[in-house]
């Protein structure tokens, strides 16, 4: 009987009005991030980081700019690490490269901005910032 | 006596049916379409220069970017023809992620293409039914890699972490549930006496049209060929495999949407096998960091989810490659969009333009 069909169909979406909801209220709920999750800013660990720049040669997109300094020993110290998220991929391309598992995700989705200049930061003064308010 | 002329429409590159920026100018005599002309390059980003100053490597995550919708299958295609070109054996646990990664990512695409179908058939809550069905796939690609659309997960030589014991047991989760799945949709749309009369009859590419065109994909299934590079070539795992080719017999707008549902229990076919004969073992290659394949040219295609999606790489013996050429399937495939246009009226170019599935991105590359 022509008809038939669209009456299952609504069959269906009426069965689901009433049953359970399939969506979070974002943002008052939040789903968690898996533990590969590739986002956000780059959390740079001042320690472990030789300022060996192979994480900047790895990126695909040029989206690192790393300034390194010498002190008095011949040791290097990364003085900024800015990273432009405007550019980046989020290959992970950079954290797997490095060595010393210096780098990693924040894990922070919401990177969306108002102005594009807020796109770029500097992970080294993050990282200054983060063992200030620890402290 | 009043005269009529032809008219020219200009759908896109801003219009809420052509997904993604698509122009078609339209030529309509009244409501009838006397021809459609694709206009394309608003997405052009060069992809195949960019690969050029880039690392083997380095190119991967650019082939995320073709079509995005099934991103990996086009890391596939480019690490098994890097392979080709410098000899390296991928471990048997990899190719096992490898084929699942594939496969779920092959469903996910068709949810798009049955999402996008029933919005621009005029049902937009065809689409939340298929796009809840594909965010649970993208999960498991967040388990699996860390990002939902561009995975950027298979690497030269292998896959770049290991599946963990979690996504396995989800993925199953998941292909036990493509059955209940496939009956809502089927109560949901195949059954919907409206959905039928647009579909059935419309847009017909023949047999002989459809080897013409140089389709691929399902889109050549559905007009009667049994076309597939994952039963022609075997690649990877796919020789061992059990699964079939589903095969249409007209070459409708119906056909093309029956075929893919058809081809997403395949593909759960295909991964509960996977998910059964898994070995264990290294999940990657010893691959230098530095890559130099030797001196010469290769060519590896794959069954992507829109069809044969091959990678022609130049080496020139540095670790860049010389040129990388691209075969989109969706590029050769929008080709017919003219020929399935004329004769219908202007509401079914759109289910013309839906069910060849073309991804702008791939397009223009
Ligand atoms: S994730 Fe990729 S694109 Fe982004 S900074 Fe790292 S290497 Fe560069
Ligand atoms: S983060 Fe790692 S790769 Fe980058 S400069 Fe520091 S040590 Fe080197």
């Amino acid at each position: 009987m022509w008809g038939k069909g669209l009456v299952t169909g609504l069959k269906v979406t009426w069965g689901h009005f009433f049953g359970k909801k399939e969506t979070v209220y974002y943002p008052e709920e939040k789903l968690p991030m898996t533990e590969r999750f590739r986002g956000g800013h780059l959390m740079l660990d001042v320690e472990k980081c030789i300022g060996c720049k192979v994480c900047a040669m790895n990126c695909p997109n040029a989206a690192l700019k790393l300034t390194v300094e010498m002190d008095e020993n011949k040791k290097r110290h990364m003085t900024s690490y800015v990273h432009d998220i405007g550019r980046c991929m989020y290959c992970d391309l950079c954290i797997e490269a490095c060595n010393f598992k210096a780098l990693k995700w924040d894990q922070n989705y919401e990177s969306a901005t108002y102005f594009k200049e807020d796109l770029i930061y500097d992970a080294v003064e993050e990282a200054k910032n983060r063992r200030d308010g620890n402290e | 006596m009043a005269t009529t002329e032809k008219f020219v429409l200009n759908m896109g590159p801003q219009h809420p049916s052509t997904h993604g920026v698509l122009q078609v100018q339209v030529e309509l005599d009244g409501e009838n379409i006397v021809g459609a002309k694709p206009v394309m390059g608003y997405l052009h980003r060069g992809i195949e220069k960019l690969m050029e100053s880039r690392t083997y490597q380095q190119c991967v995550p650019f082939t995320d970017r073709l079509d995005y919708v099934s991103s990996m299958n086009n890391n596939l295609g480019f690490c098994m023809a890097v392979e080709k070109l410098a000899g390296i054996e991928v471990p048997e646990r990899a190719q096992y992620i490898r084929t699942i990664c594939c496969e779920l990512n092959r469903i996910a695409s068709h949810h798009v293409f049955i999402g996008s179908l029933t919005n621009d058939l005029g049902s937009a809550t065809g689409m939340i039914y298929a796009f809840r069905d594909r965010e649970k796939i993208l999960d498991l690609f967040n388990i699996i890699c860390g990002a939902r659309m561009t995975c950027h997960y298979i690497r030269i030589g292998g896959v770049i972490a290991d599946a963990q014991d979690e996504f396995l047991q989800k993925t199953e989760e998941f292909i036990n549930y493509v059955p209940e799945m496939l009956d809502e949709y089927d109560r949901l749309f195949t059954g919907n006496e409206i959905f039928q009369k647009r579909m059935q009859g419309t847009s017909i590419i023949s047999k002989e049209d459809a080897l013409r065109f140089g389709m691929s994909g399902p889109n050549i299934r559905a007009s009667g060929w049994d076309y597939d590079i994952r039963k022609i070539d075997k690649y990877g795992i796919y020789g061992k495999l059990d699964f079939d080719i589903p095969v249409g017999k007209t070459g409708d707008n119906w056909d093309r949407y029956i075929i893919r549902l058809q081809e997403i229990v395949e593909s759960a076919k295909i991964i509960r096998q996977c998910l059964d004969n898994m070995p264990e073992g290294p999940f990657m290659a010893k691959v230098p960091k530095m890559l130099k394949p030797p001196k010469g040219d290769a060519y590896h295609r794959v069954e992507n989810t829109r069809g044969e999606l091959g990678f022609y790489i130049v080496s020139d013996g540095t670790n860049k490659p010389y040129r990388v050429h691209i075969r989109r399937p969706s590029f050769i495939n929008l080709q017919a969009l003219d020929h399935m246009c004329k004769g219908m009226v202007l509401a079914d170019a759109v289910t013309a333009f839906a069910t060849i599935d073309p991804l702008m991105g791939e397009v223009d590359c």
